[in-house]
């Protein structure tokens, strides 16, 4: 019942948002649906603590911690987004973006696309993480690609086409490589559970039969699973769509593709790591993952140190956290694991901070330069760049705040799983890029003031801000205790025993 | 018996229409016009199906004719009218010089075949027996060639629709490997795959046309303006 919930929420508000007769109307259906996916979440993570696992559709929709989490995690971005999309195209609209000579019809066209897309774009993730198949998985993760690639060229610009081919073309490449090691994982599993079963490509069933797996096909596929889905996560060297899609989307579909398309990419690369873990041993898949991943961290170091445009800036430091996320998948261990599943949490409520305040930044400055602007933004824009300022702190894994956990976590892994050098390397990478970040976001936020207009205030955009700023410095001091039990469940289900 | 309900006609028919799938390809790399390129891709997912087809009709099994069925529809047929009404429709009928010339890139499609044979080599089982399980079996040599000329057709043409066409083709590589190897995904994953190819298909023919409207070319080497 509550994966039905789940799907059908959004799909529906898809629909209505493309017969909806006013934009008040599409408004309200996508914050409606918003709020709906977003306790639709919680009821599937509560049944999930109650049973374990939930599955339904005899089978073809299975829910496990991990995908609990997952759809949690999904789910709080875009209710998030949400509100703040509101404000934000009201904004838009009012500086001229959406239709140069302020047509009506041509805005209302727009924003239908916008509001019917979005919905799309969040079902199809939400389908990623609680599809059984993983031939349905691949299907829907390649959906997202699918689904986002007209929100990236919302704008219009030529920019914004570019940046589109190229998110569609090194993501159709990508995946079409994970589906390629999708087909010699089924192969490999194919002599062991036969052709004629539906259920031979479920998750639930191969994993308890992965050790009997064709090793040499297994291989291959890992390798081309990781090609595919680090393709979709953003991992070095397969990085370049990043910063472009990011920097053309509009701000709340480049929080959602910062956050919870980099989940649901880890998320399908998690899958088959335990698969190929359990069919190989953990050295093989170890060894790969902690590669990807240091490349990904040590990519963004001099991309982010010589930055000139923020939403950039974050693109490179959502390829960072990719890579942390997969170095700690690859140290492995108890804490590698859960230091992973922290860290995907705490940067899912971290990286919207960011890009949300940055977007008011946007706005009202009408640039996204580092070094161009002025400096002294805290005294035009009072609450929008003192909560980038924050934000960035949190990102960069300071103390307090909670990523300063998760990143330690990762580090405790690797010096104690006998990655000495790569783990040396990776904590050099961490101080750099806080430089960096630093070095930028200072020179923005603080100075004295440059005589700027102060913020036009859009509530829209004000209090999303505002509540993640809470969330972020309380998640620093206090993780709700069945969250910490969902983690700690998806923990249980990535670690491989050796 | 007729001759063709013998499964090693059938294995002769199929290693046949393979060769000629393989040779559509290096015809696609080295084609210049795009119309062309377009009828090749068409002719080549026609053959695909028709492999399909064959492999079903030995192991009587209903989801591989679904399968071929549709290849037929959407890749063959679908698809190629789409792009043939875009390519009418921007009018750009001749692929720009591509990166590299057409005797080095024959030279390298050949390499990249060598090197699907010894990936294929390595995932051979030799003493499987012959029927009609292990039928096509040897044409995942082919179906890994596809995919490597694919990948290279991908980074040596320069204008936007063929380097879609590159990505479909990419995918036929791998119909044809799930085909041979397990005869075809279970059917749901079939019919979510086409989907999306389709989709994929209709999304990017969309995105070559506002391309071309606003960068009056489809050369995406034009589009170098972001980085860093």
């Amino acid at each position: 019942m509550v994966l039905f919930v789940l799907l059908s929420i959004p799909l529906l508000a898809c629909g209505l948002a493309l017969a909806a007769p006013t934009r008040q109307w599409m408004e309200a259906i996508h914050l409606a649906s918003a709020a709906g996916t977003f306790i639709a979440a919680l009821w599937l993570a509560g049944e999930v603590l109650r049973q374990g696992t939930v599955s339904q559709g005899n089978g073809f929709f299975y829910a496990d911690d991990l995908s609990a989490l997952a759809a949690l995690l999904t789910a709080f971005v875009y209710l998030v987004c949400a509100p703040y999309a509101v404000g934000y195209l009201h904004r838009d609209e009012s500086l001229g973006f959406l239709a140069a000579d302020g047509d009506q019809a041509a805005i209302l066209r727009k924003l239908r696309m916008f509001y019917s897309l979005m919905p799309l774009f969040a079902f199809c993730m939400y389908l990623v993480v609680v599809a059984n198949n993983l031939g349905v998985m691949w299907v829907a993760i390649e959906s997202t690609t699918l689904a986002s690639i007209f929100l990236v060229t919302f704008y219009g610009r030529p920019t914004s086409l570019e940046a589109a081919w190229k998110y569609a073309m090194i993501g159709g490449v990508g995946l079409s490589m994970a589906l390629f090691g999708t087909v010699l994982a089924y192969y490999s599993a194919h002599q062991v559970l036969g052709s004629e079963s539906v259920s031979a490509l479920n998750w639930s069933v191969l994993a308890l039969q992965a050790a009997h797996f064709d090793k040499t096909v297994m291989r291959l596929a890992f390798i081309l699973i990781l090609l595919g889905f680090g393709t979709k996560a953003g991992l070095a060297p397969m990085h370049t769509w990043k910063p472009d899609a990011y920097c053309e989307a509009p701000v709340p579909v480049a929080a959602l593709m910062s956050t919870a398309v980099l989940n649901c990419a880890i998320y399908g690369l998690a899958r088959f790591y335990v698969l190929t873990g359990r069919c190989l041993g953990p050295g093989f898949a170890s060894n790969l993952l902690i590669l990807f991943g240091l490349l990904s961290v040590g990519i963004a170091v001099p991309f982010i140190m010589l930055q000139r445009s923020s939403r950039r800036m974050l693109a490179y430091s959502s390829i960072e956290h990719g890579g942390i996320m997969v170095l700690g998948l690859g140290f492995g261990g108890v804490f590698g694991v859960l230091g992973m599943l922290l860290h995907m949490t705490y940067h899912t409520a971290t990286k919207p901070l960011l890009f949300l305040s940055v977007g008011n930044i946007q706005q009202h400055t009408g640039n996204d330069a580092l070094r161009r602007g002025a400096g002294g933004l805290v005294h035009v824009l009072p609450v929008s760049a003192p909560m980038f300022l924050l934000g960035a702190l949190a990102v960069t894994g300071t103390p307090p705040f909670s990523m300063f956990q998760s990143e330690f976590m990762v580090i405790r892994a690797g010096f104690g799983g006998e990655h000495m050098g790569v783990s040396i390397v990776f904590v050099i990478c961490l101080v750099a890029i806080f430089c960096g970040f630093f070095h930028h976001v200072t020179q923005l936020v603080l100075g004295p003031p440059s005589g700027a207009p102060r913020e036009k205030i859009i509530l829209w955009k004000r209090y999303p801000v505002i509540g993640l700023a809470i969330v972020v410095i309380v998640m620093g001091f206090w993780l709700p205790a069945p969250l910490y039990q969902l983690i700690d469940g998806a923990a249980h289900i990535l670690a491989v025993q050796p | 018996m007729h001759f063709w309900q013998d499964v090693l006609f059938g294995n002769r028919m199929i290693t046949l229409m393979a060769a000629m799938v393989l040779v559509l390809q290096i015809t696609m790399v080295t084609q210049r016009w795009l119309v062309t390129s377009i009828r090749a891709f068409a002719v080549q997912s026609f053959l695909l199906a028709c492999i399909a087809n064959t492999i079903a009709y030995y192991n009587n099994a209903p989801h591989i004719y679904a399968a071929a069925l549709f290849m037929l529809v959407v890749k063959a047929i679908l698809l190629p009218v789409i792009f043939e009404r875009l390519v009418s429709k921007i009018e750009i009928r001749q692929e720009i010089e591509p990166l590299i010339n057409a005797p080095i890139t024959v030279i390298i499609t050949g390499l990249l075949t060598l090197l699907a044979y010894v990936v294929a080599e390595s995932l051979h089982r030799p003493d499987e027996p012959m029927g009609p399980a292990s039928l096509g079996h040897n044409t995942l040599a082919v179906a890994i060639a596809l995919f490597l000329i694919g990948f290279f057709m991908m980074v040596n043409r320069r204008k936007a629709l063929t380097q879609v066409l590159a990505l479909l083709s990419l995918e036929n590589g791998i119909f044809l490997a799930a085909i041979s190897l397990t005869y075809g995904m279970p059917m749901i994953v079939e019919i979510g795959i086409f989907f999306d190819v389709l989709v994929a298909g209709m999304v990017l023919a969309i995105l070559v046309y506002r391309i071309r409207e606003t960068f009056d070319s489809t050369d995406v080497s034009r589009l170098s303006r972001l980085k860093g």
